[in-house]
């Protein structure tokens, strides 16, 4: 006989015993469904999909760049140097790779489908770095024994705020293709975009 | 059995409740409920057993990595919280800031970085708690939401990334780190009159404008940098000699000495309040430290004044409205049970209703407990001395003549000709040294000196 089964007919009570178990039961289960750390949630940082407007919209500017065609015209493939993102952004940090993905992407764009008309240098840093890991693949000649003639840089600046309830960055992105030798701005674009992010109950 | 459940939930919730696994198989026992008794009380046993010993051997890791990490013994700490930091569960950003930390100790600074950036990520996101956690947390156990810090917490954990950005001389990273910090403290001050208090709850983190300033200075951006300096001196003018701009300027050696150890939290009676301990009164004025370089004592001009004291820092917690929530909870479980005692005690009760009284009161003062996790690793303060020193290798001494045993050697620094190399010391009572610069970390990763700027 189930005499548990019994006691709990029999006493009005053990209903609230057991509303506050399944109560108990269904918020476990509700927690089976918790997210990991960082699969949920989002913040005002620059992401992906910024990163894929932007550098598809920047490289479509310089191919398109009359100014750009006419030194093709006058000078052949372009030999530019590519930097990494300059991070002028207001408390926002931006790691080496992520610098340099919003300029490498231009770059794999533009060789991608304007092989003819550019010649992509490597920059000082990513050469030196690829020395230091005493690769067995020849690396090319130094960087002092290239001349590249332009450099595509770009600089990040935002403008950032915080408060208990929300976090808000507005980012002005600026893309530059200088000329070294005459210091001169060949062609320039830029990537605004603001984002928010309202804080929850337990932000 | 509930009453045994819950008491043994007090005892060990961080465990108990985070584990989905365990709260299906509760889930499917609720739900096939054909199980005879005498097969379902032993299998919840033996469930529960198993997620208190799960429990109790994470936490006996995290005290173990503590221990290492107070005597010093950083590899050993390492090595316990990295499989713990590479876990995305609620204890993520608080695995990988005492990762950090560690790391930082012991001078892998790229894993440091990692880890802070890891944090940084998280800490910077928003509703990353929504759905079951919050719900859970509400309901059951406040530790199942991610933790993200107290605001203090959140804010050194933005200068620690901050300062590994500043040890390589990525300043541009180290002054976007050191902005976040302040913005992490800037939560507080929004309660009522918000301009007087962002500028009384800003002063309390003068580090960060120290910090920021010597970034504007190696980004040459002097305006900017003075500025900073300003605004540090403004809040506390007590650090005029530290936050001088050209002896920022000259100094080509940063000295970053962490000391001592941050609050800790504490729970009231009832569990469902918390607080940090102890006060800055309670604990007594910080120690100041002493130099000596190749035997002599540098006169350090009042620049070892404390930039920042967490114990006082943490006296600022905000009230939030899951404490509000607790506190109710807790309120209404104290008065459930003692309607229950009434009702057992009164002539004619109802056992039953007594004790369905008693046990949803314990229901609610179980799920009512304060959230307790902290980052156990950060000091007191954090001293920053920046210091001009002859170029080439010296002998150096870090002393805190006012806290016996508190003393750290290092032969070879380097102190560049050009530029300047930060260092980066954690006082440990057990860790006095001698030690030589570079420490085998750096030794590994090729790099001999800390970097000097150009």
């Amino acid at each position: 006989m189930d005499t548990e089964g019994a006691f709990f007919q029999t006493v009005p009570s053990a209903q609230l015993l057991r509303s506050a178990a399944g109560l108990l039961v269904v918020v476990a289960i509700g927690l089976a469904g918790c997210a990991s750390a960082v699969e949920s949630g989002h913040n005002t940082a620059l992401d992906s999909v910024d990163l894929t407007a932007m550098t598809d919209r920047m490289a479509a500017s310089i191919a398109g760049s009359p100014e750009v065609q006419a030194a093709i015209q006058s000078e052949g493939k372009l030999r530019i140097v590519v930097e990494p993102v300059v991070n002028e952004m207001e408390a926002e940090v931006l790691p080496r790779g992520q610098a340099e993905a919003f300029t490498a992407r231009v770059r794999f764009l533009l060789s991608q489908h304007a092989p003819d008309r550019f010649t992509w240098i490597m920059n000082r840093d990513a050469y030196y770095r690829l020395r230091q890991q005493e690769l067995d693949v020849p690396l090319g000649p130094a960087p002092d024994a290239m001349n590249p003639r332009y450099a595509l840089v770009a600089r990040f600046r935002s403008l950032a705020d915080e408060s208990s309830q929300v976090r808000s960055d507005a980012y002005l992105c600026v893309y530059e293709l200088s000329d070294l030798q005459t210091r001169t701005i060949l062609w320039t674009d830029k990537y605004e975009v603001k984002k928010t992010a309202v804080k929850a109950f337990l932000d | 059995m509930c009453c045994l459940l819950l008491q043994m939930n007090l005892l060990q919730r961080k465990i108990f409740f985070p584990g989905s696994s365990v709260a299906s198989c509760f889930a499917r026992l609720r739900v096939r409920g054909s199980f005879p008794p005498f097969v379902r009380l032993p299998v919840v046993l033996c469930l529960v057993v198993l997620a208190l010993l799960s429990g109790c051997a994470e936490d006996q890791v995290i005290d173990q990595a503590v221990s290492d990490y107070v005597i010093g013994d950083y590899a050993n700490a390492r090595n316990l919280l990295r499989p713990l930091a590479d876990k995305t569960d609620e204890n993520f950003v608080l695995n990988n800031c005492r990762l950090g930390s560690v790391d930082l100790a012991d001078y892998h600074i790229n894993d440091a970085q990692k880890d802070f950036l890891r944090a940084y990520e998280v800490i910077n996101s928003v509703g990353v708690n929504n759905g079951g956690r919050t719900l859970g947390a509400i309901a059951l156990d406040e530790e199942i939401k991610i933790w993200k810090g107290e605001p203090f917490e959140r804010a050194m954990a933005n200068f620690y990334l901050g300062l590994t950005y500043y040890i390589q001389q990525d300043y541009p990273n180290a002054r976007g780190a050191f902005e976040n910090a302040l913005f992490k403290l800037r939560d507080y001050g929004e309660e009522g009159d918000k301009g007087d208090q962002y500028t009384q709850v800003e002063s309390n983190f003068a580090l960060g404008f120290l910090m920021l300033g010597k970034c504007y200075q190696r980004l040459d951006r002097p305006d900017d940098a003075q500025k900073m300096f300003d605004q540090a001196i403004q809040y506390r003018p007590e650090l005029r000699e530290l936050a001088n701009f050209d002896v920022n300027q000259k100094s080509n050696v940063l000295l970053v000495i962490d000391f001592g150890y941050g609050p800790y939290k504490q729970k009231n009676v009832d569990g469902a309040i918390v607080g940090f301990a102890p006060t800055p009164a309670e604990a007594g004025p910080v120690p100041r430290p002493m130099i000596v370089v190749d035997g002599q004592t540098l006169d350090l001009e009042h620049m070892n004044r404390p930039p920042v004291d967490l114990l006082a820092l943490a006296q600022d917690r905000r009230w939030q409205s899951i404490d509000t929530i607790r506190v109710v909870k807790s309120a209404l479980g104290t008065g459930l049970i003692a309607a229950g005692a009434y009702e057992g005690l009164r002539q004619h009760s109802d056992p039953g209703l007594a004790l369905g009284l008693i046990a949803a009161g314990v229901v609610l003062k179980a799920t009512s407990q304060a959230d307790v996790r902290q980052w156990e690793m950060l000091p007191r303060t954090t001293f920053i001395l920046p210091v001009s020193l002859p170029p080439g290798t010296h002998d150096l001494a870090i002393n805190f003549p006012a806290a016996v045993g508190m003393s750290q050697t290092w032969h070879g620094i380097v102190a560049p000709s050009t530029g300047e190399a930060t260092y980066y010391f954690r006082m440990q009572r057990y860790d006095a040294g001698p030690y030589d610069w570079p420490p085998p970390a750096l030794t590994l990763t090729g790099s001999t000196t800390a970097p000097a700027a150009n």
